[in-house]
């Protein structure tokens, strides 16, 4: 590779920001690979849906002057992925009825009712797990969402609503509302 | 737990699931993968600031191919330079052992046996045998040569700044890029029809795919030359009935009348040059519109088997239509324009030595071929100016396979 015609400038230029995109990458990677884990419900999926997110990302580094939005940037990137139709369909594949997935694991906290929790959610359809995701692991608002997700307040709440309603249907009645006196 | 609200338990389970989990799989060199894949495939513009994200180093072969920088090449609207000092018709006789000889190549050669890839600003080890390989994004496209079984003998393959080979594996019929260098093509087979892609090597402009009807590997779509900015000439080889010329410019490929065979195109003068007819007492060749279609040739030979068009698209190259395996004991340069003959270069060989020059090879601009001559179990590589002038490019190679050019025109 010929040193001469390399432009040095640019050089130093991409060399700055791969140090910058490293220390976000290995500041932030755990967090956002344990979302990208609930989005997909298996880690092969999370790490292929992370690594694209990164890649947008690392393309789009220049044009993201806000660093306290790289967090949402790669969340809106990592869902907008796993809602897309080729996804779906593979998804579909993987789940293809409600029945409940079976989980392997028993949540040793609640006597099994954070499992079958889980394992609800990873039947709800691609966008209203996202809302659940982002609302009650990263307790986003949904005002929030709305604005990562690029979509209105109302279709956060009502996804939301959705998602919740299959849960409690499929839930067993522990969780329903009038038993646990969740009436929201 | 159990009487905690759902919202609440819908919380803590998720937190649950999770919150043990430290994987941080991906490194930042992964990451750079996927973003150069993803680049590629993007069907958008991609900007020039993700070019520059991508840019570890300009290729050092960029240079001599990659887009906008040959100086070389005049543009199409141009009239053809330089014009030949020699008279009209002229013989060059090819001494490679008496030539001049430079230790510069003005194309980019390919070292068979090292592998590697020399330009004029340097050598470059590549990790296997490529027929043919040009600079594209931060790397490369080339076709590559497999052996093994269970692998396409002929693939295309990208490979990354690192000169690992990241994307790419499929059937292909060959890879061109145009005079200019702004674009290259190539033809890809999908596992069920053939596709023929035109990229712009520095990314930021949008692919032009062109799509064949379903059919089998081995009816393989052949990139011939450039015939527009955006449209390729391709051969298409059937396994019953005759091969034909198309033009492949986006969406469905579109047929070209009066070939038998198309060997070479020209985006200067938007032509294609080909086999018209076959007969008893040998075969005839000519160069027919790709714009016009309607299939009656510009001009026709029976002298000579045509090859590539200069950059300028000025000339053509005649080879021998005597021609064999041991190659073509003359290249005459012919007028585009017209079909006739400007000079002839005859190789000078020993007595009782079988050789001549190969049909692959490449145009400096209007002005020179370059081109590999053999004699005997010697090889050279030759550039022969239109102006006379012969010289030997006296570049080792590491092995008896020597060098070839690595972009043919």
């Amino acid at each position: 590779m010929s040193a001469t015609l390399v432009d040095m400038g640019s050089q130093d230029r991409r060399t700055d920001k791969d140090a910058d995109f490293s220390a976000y990458m290995s500041a932030r990677q755990p967090a956002l690979y344990r979302t990208a884990y609930l989005l997909t419900g298996d880690h092969a999926g999370a790490e292929d849906l992370l690594q694209n997110a990164f890649a947008k990302l690392y393309l789009s580094w220049d044009r993201i002057r806000d660093r306290g939005a790289l967090d949402g940037y790669v969340r809106r990137v990592m869902v907008n992925e796993n809602n897309s139709l080729w996804r779906r369909a593979w998804k579909r594949r993987e789940h293809s009825t409600d029945t409940m997935p079976e989980t392997g694991t028993t949540d040793t906290y609640d006597d099994g009712m954070g499992g079958a929790l889980w394992s609800f959610v990873q039947t709800l359809p691609p966008k209203q797990r996202a809302v659940v995701v982002l609302r009650y692991y990263e307790d986003l608002s949904e005002a929030e969402i709305a604005e990562e997700l690029g979509i209105s307040p109302g279709t956060v709440k009502s996804q939301a609503s959705r998602a919740l309603a299959a849960l409690r249907a499929r839930a067993p009645r522990s969780l329903n509302p009038h038993e646990t006196g969740d009436a929201r | 737990m159990s009487n905690t609200p759902l919202e609440d338990q819908v919380h803590d389970a998720l937190h649950r699931r999770v919150d043990s989990i430290q994987h941080a799989p991906l490194t930042v060199t992964d990451v750079r993968h996927r973003a150069r894949r993803i680049q590629r495939r993007r069907t958008a513009v991609a900007g020039v600031a993700v070019a520059a994200v991508l840019a570890i180093a300009i290729p050092f072969g960029l240079s001599a191919t990659g887009s906008g920088q040959r100086s070389d090449v005049p543009p199409a609207t141009q009239p053809p330079s330089p014009t030949p000092t020699l008279q009209l018709g002229s013989t060059v006789m090819v001494d490679p052992r008496g030539a001049e000889v430079v230790e510069e190549t003005p194309v980019p050669l390919l070292d068979v046996d090292a592998p590697s890839l020399i330009t004029p600003d340097g050598t470059t080890d590549l990790p296997h045998v490529y027929d043919t390989i040009t600079p594209y994004l931060d790397g490369y496209v080339g076709v590559a040569l497999n052996d093994q079984p269970g692998v396409p003998p002929v693939a295309i393959e990208f490979l990354g700044a690192d000169l690992r080979v990241d994307d790419g594996g499929s059937p292909t019929g060959g890879l061109i890029v145009s005079p200019d260098g702004r674009r290259i093509g190539w033809s890809e087979y999908d596992g069920t029809r053939w596709r023929v892609f035109v990229a712009d090597p520095a990314g930021q402009v949008e692919w032009v795919e062109t799509t064949f009807p379903p059919s089998a590997e081995t009816e393989t779509v052949i990139p011939v030359g450039f015939v527009s900015d955006e449209a390729v000439a391709v051969r298409a080889m059937y396994d019953l009935g005759d091969t034909k010329t198309f033009v492949a410019g986006g969406g469905q490929p579109v047929e070209v009348q009066g070939l038998l065979q198309a060997d070479a195109a020209s985006p200067s003068l938007g032509v294609v040059a080909g086999i018209t007819e076959f007969r008893p007492q040998g075969t005839c060749f000519g160069v027919v519109d790709a714009i016009a279609r309607d299939g009656d040739p510009v001009w026709t030979t029976c002298d000579h088997r045509l090859g590539p068009f200069s950059a300028g698209g000025a000339y053509v190259v005649g080879i021998s239509a005597e021609a064999d395996g041991n190659g073509s004991p003359t290249i005459t340069v012919l007028d585009a324009a017209t079909g006739k003959e400007v000079v002839t270069f005859e190789a000078v060989l020993p007595r009782r030595t079988v050789g001549g020059f190969w049909t692959q090879m490449a145009w400096v601009g209007d002005e020179a071929l370059v081109v590999r001559m053999f004699s005997g179990d010697d090889y050279f590589m030759m550039r022969l100016g239109l102006d006379g002038s012969v010289q030997r490019i006296g570049i080792p190679s590491a092995g008896v396979s020597g060098l070839q050019v690595a972009v043919p025109s």
